[in-house]
């Protein structure tokens, strides 16, 4: 696929900027308007599609940007910036965008379908083990079969969402830089 | 998607399988030791101390029975007896005595269930 590394630094930083902004409104409209799913930590993890194609558009440093960015607006946003919601969403974030990261490096191996689920499996896993730190517990860990279980499609459907997006992409990103 | 996105997607599920033990192990944690309670204060035993105890309430004496990493009431001087046929007492769920103003309840454990969740 095509990135945009080599299109002028000016147009990088637009489009790292639209995707974080893309990241954040995903993340927020998740955050209040998506009702809780029954398997605690569990999300559908729309914001996630803008790392994905962060990642295959603009580089691994500028997604790691908009993955974390991500989180710390959306956490002021809702107002849980600094507290265990926050911890919680930071340390799933983080586990999610290495693992993605980790797997775009093979890029011929592994899809962003593959990178979808992998980074779902990921941050519910980080989740629970960062519930379990600031419980004190281990009962959060009880979570993990059905958290991971409940990952799986949504990663699946995410990442085949991001890979019809990011096969459209090119034609947007012609049709932003032509006005 | 390619075969080796299948390969997540079956690591992923083989890996939720491989957690029931963990969340088993997470869910069970053996209380330590247990502490009776009445009106002239409290008592603490551990629960590998096999024997009996009595302890006296406001109206009458209870007797509780450790054995086997279990506590129960095995007999009190109130007419209802109800503490003797509460069973054993478990993580967060004591045996209590309440018109004599006696407990006893499990201590170093949890049931492992989740008070809340919040997201």
């Amino acid at each position: 696929m095509r990135s945009l590394a080599d299109t002028g630094p000016g147009r990088l930083a637009a489009t790292t900027a639209a995707l974080l902004a893309l990241a954040v409104v995903l993340g927020y409209l998740e955050a209040v308007l998506v009702p809780p799913l029954p398997v605690p930590g569990v999300k559908l993890g729309l914001a996630n599609l803008a790392v994905i194609v962060a990642l295959v558009r603009v580089g691994a440093a500028r997604a790691a940007f908009v993955s974390l960015g991500r989180v710390l607006l959306v956490s002021l946003a809702v107002g849980t910036l600094g507290g265990p919601a926050f911890l919680l969403s930071l340390g799933g974030a983080l586990a999610a965008f290495v693992v993605m990261w980790a797997l775009s490096l093979r890029a011929t191996s592994f899809s962003p379908v593959g990178w979808s689920v992998a980074g779902a499996a990921a941050h519910v896993t980080a989740q629970l083990f960062v519930a379990a730190a600031l419980a004190g517990s281990p009962a959060p860990l009880a979570l993990l079969p059905l958290s991971l279980a409940a990952s799986l499609p949504f990663g699946l459907a995410l990442g085949f969402l991001a890979r019809t997006v990011l096969s459209r992409l090119p034609e947007l990103s012609l049709s932003v830089a032509g006005r | 998607m390619t075969r080796g996105d299948l390969l997540i997607v079956i690591a992923v599920a083989g890996f939720a399988l491989l957690a029931v033990p963990v969340a088993g192990v997470a869910l069970v944690q053996p209380a330590e030791g247990a502490v009776f309670s009445s009106p002239a204060g409290e008592t603490r035993v551990a629960l590998d101390a096999p024997g009996r105890y009595q302890v006296a309430g406001a109206r009458g004496t209870v007797t509780f029975e450790v054995a086997e990493g279990q506590v129960r009431a095995i007999a009190a001087e109130c007419p209802d007896g109800l503490c003797v046929n509460s069973g054993v007492a478990r993580p967060g769920r004591p045996i209590v005595c309440a018109p004599n103003g006696v407990s006893a309840a499990l201590t170093g454990g949890g049931a492992g269930e989740l008070d809340a969740v919040s997201r």
